[in-house]
């Protein structure tokens, strides 16, 4: 987190991780094409030729809260490929929050475990401390064929810390909830850690109805 | 990892710091002049601390004329100032001039954040007929018939229009703020994950160094302890021998067949107990760095024949051939005899042991050289150095060795496969022995085989120097 207290301004971090190919860039598309224009900046990709991610990807997302406020939040996504572990490292740095992409396929368990461990792993290492940072695990791909089921993901969650949500992140289903969670379990984290609510005058509901309707063309909600 | 480094906290964000770091002058003057040659209006981009990033403008007859006098200049100067420090934050801001013209002044953001502004302008609105009288009061001496003249041929741009056109300058520059902070972000995350890199591998080797220094040190104390039980085992088993060689000799009485059978098993058995013990011994000598040569002139003829004598017997049983040829001018090995011995016979047993019925072992010695300093590349020839050398060889008609088990066959107790072991006999320390020995002597030993149709072990040695 960043604050700029001169310019009234709020920098928050979030980080999509998980394995190669589970869906993190889909995510941050998927958020590009709902928020609403005047509030998130273009989406910038550092890809290779064939659409994979090499650095990062990054999208910003501003708003400003009734309190004067500026909420800027920088979502990024790290390389899934194994090969690219120093650079998953870097972008870590400085996260508030982290959004686990997971791939529902079983074929992809393997996957999914080694990158949820390499995370730790890597988050241990720059200084930030595993059982703190928010953490919140997304089941991509829930459209697809051999996937685990409801029922183990309900398993999971009762087993876990992490709030779980489900998406096919392709369709843009779940993408929105996934951030707003995301964004709701960071920022009761940095009230606790820095008690923002008094400092800014910030009412973290209202902020959060804020950020809400600026994502407000989420296709679920409109299909219902 | 990268503490306390401000750009790559910036890059951490993936923020702008300032206007210029991402936007590149020549860039952004470049479409300043074509805006200004197509529409003929002037522009200015600033970055948000104030600083002038580009400029495409040409100064107006009216402007010209006006900085002639006293009260024009000042006025415009006070003009010209003011605009700079315009500060729009969401939308363009008109502001007027003292001629009747305007200057829009529109800011740039990016990422929510304002990095700078560009002032287009002057232009007079269209529709504006008259000049206001700020304009002819502005200096006692203005003609204003002149004044007026200038007023009448400057730019009219309707506000609708100048609105598409800011619009479109905006978003022009905007775009190039993005895919120059795209390539800085690319640029800068290169570099900060070359140096990530760079340390995690200078931890890794500093990690390995430590841990090779570690094992060497092992390794040190293996050889040593090796050397040290070999000794202490090799005292008993002479007093063993010792008393057997008397039983038998009848020191203790005579002996039956059956007894004097089961004594010579005995004695073979523990010379083959000797033979190994000592093997083991050299080796921990030769590891722990231990073992004195006791190095003389060393007639190579002599040594092959005194070598071929030892293996003729097991020749014979094989039905091998043994050959011995010494090229006459062979010089004399500077060497320790009884280690030249150990190799060469080493060698010729093995050969013989490997070699089927009816092959052949040929042990040979020749003239030849030495070469040291650097191995090969660039500079060998510069920087070699050649010496005078015994060449010799042990060549056999045997069973060879595979290519890929070539490398190791000097690693002690390496067997190139278990079937040969049971098969052959020894503890795989020989080959390890005869090179060990070799490097002692400063000399080189090359292996060359074909399987099913032999192996070639040369070996260069150090002439003696009252023969080089």
């Amino acid at each position: 987190m960043q604050v700029d207290f001169g310019a009234k301004e709020l920098t928050v971090k979030l980080v999509y991780y998980g394995p190669a190919l589970s869906g993190k860039t889909t995510n941050l598309r998927a958020i590009h094409w709902l928020a609403a224009s005047n509030t998130r900046g273009e989406l910038m990709t550092l890809e290779t030729q064939n659409d994979r991610t090499l650095f990062f990807d990054m999208l910003p997302i501003t708003v400003s809260s009734e309190s004067g406020l500026k909420v800027r939040l920088k979502l990024f996504t790290v390389p899934g490929q194994v090969m690219h572990n120093t650079t998953r490292r870097l972008v870590l740095q400085a996260a508030d929050g982290v959004a686990f992409v997971a791939d529902s396929q079983r074929s992809e368990d393997d996957a999914n475990r080694e990158s949820f461990a390499n995370l730790k792993e890597n988050l241990a290492e720059i200084g930030i401390d595993p059982e703190r940072i928010p953490i919140i695990i997304q089941f991509n791909k829930r459209d697809l064929e051999g996937i685990r089921t409801d029922e183990e993901l309900e398993a999971i969650a009762a087993q876990s810390r992490a709030t779980i949500y489900k998406a096919v992140a392709t369709r843009g289903y779940g993408v929105v909830q996934t951030l707003l969670g995301l964004i709701r379990e960071t920022w009761n984290n940095l009230e606790t850690e820095h008690g923002l609510e008094e400092k800014f005058g910030i009412n973290p509901t209202r902020l959060l109805t804020e950020l809400e309707s600026t994502l407000k063309h989420d296709p679920r909600q409109r299909g219902r | 990892m990268m503490h306390d480094d401000t750009s790559a906290a910036d890059l951490l964000m993936g923020d702008v710091v300032r206007l210029e770091d991402v936007l590149s002058r020549d860039a952004v003057t470049m479409v300043c002049k074509s805006f200004f040659a197509l529409f003929g209006l002037p522009v200015r981009v600033v970055s948000h601390e104030g600083d002038l990033l580009a400029d495409a403008h040409q100064e107006r007859p009216l402007c010209r004329y006006l900085n002639t006098l006293a009260g024009g200049e000042k006025a415009c100067a006070n003009t010209v100032s003011a605009v700079r420090d315009v500060e729009p934050t969401d939308r363009a801001i008109v502001h007027p001039c003292f001629t009747g013209a305007v200057y829009r002044v529109a800011p740039l953001s990016y990422q929510g954040r304002l990095i700078g502004r560009f002032i287009v302008g002057p232009y007079v609105p269209a529709g504006t007929k008259k000049a206001p009288s700020s304009l002819s009061s502005v200096d006692s001496a203005i003609d204003a018939k002149t004044a007026l003249a200038h007023f009448a041929a400057m730019p009219r741009v309707r506000d609708d229009v100048a609105e598409k056109l800011v619009a479109h300058m905006q978003g022009m520059l905007e775009l190039l703020v993005f895919s120059g902070h795209r390539a800085q972000l690319a640029s800068t995350m290169q570099v900060a994950n070359v140096r990530e890199n760079y340390r995690e591998l200078a931890e890794k080797n500093e990690r390995l160094k430590a841990s090779f220094a570690e094992l060497k040190e092992l390794d040190k104390l293996k050889s040593s302890f090796l050397a040290t039980v070999s000794h202490e085992l090799r005292t008993p088993l002479t007093s063993i021998i010792g008393y057997a060689e008397m039983l038998e000799s009848g020191a203790a009485g005579t002996l039956s067949d059956g007894q004097s059978e089961f004594l010579r098993t005995i004695r073979a058995k523990a010379d083959q107990l000797l033979g190994l013990i000592s093997s083991l011994l050299d080796l921990g000598q030769l590891e722990a760095d231990s073992l004195r040569l006791n190095k003389k002139a060393v007639d190579a003829r002599a040594l092959l024949s005194d070598v071929g004598s030892t293996v003729v017997p097991a020749a014979n049983r094989g039905n091998i051939r043994l050959e011995i040829n010494v090229d006459e001018d062979t010089p004399r090995v500077h060497g320790d005899p009884v280690r030249l011995r150990q190799i060469i016979v080493n060698l010729a047993e093995n050969a013989v042991k490997f070699t089927p019925e009816g092959g052949e072992v040929e042990l040979s010695a020749e003239p030849g050289s030495l070469d040291s300093g650097i191995a090969d590349g660039l500079g060998a020839a510069l920087f070699r150095s050649t010496q005078p050398a015994v060449v010799l060889t042990v060549r056999d008609t045997g069973r060879g060795i595979p290519e890929d088990k070539l490398a190791r066959i000097f690693d002690a107790f390496y067997q190139i496969d278990g079937g040969t072991t049971r098969e052959h006999g020894g503890a795989g320390l020989g080959l390890s022995i005869v090179k060990q020995l070799v490097d002692g002597h400063d000399g080189k030993i090359e292996v060359t085989s074909e399987v099913d149709a032999g192996t070639v072990f040369v070996i260069k040695l150090p002439a003696a120097d009252d023969d080089a």
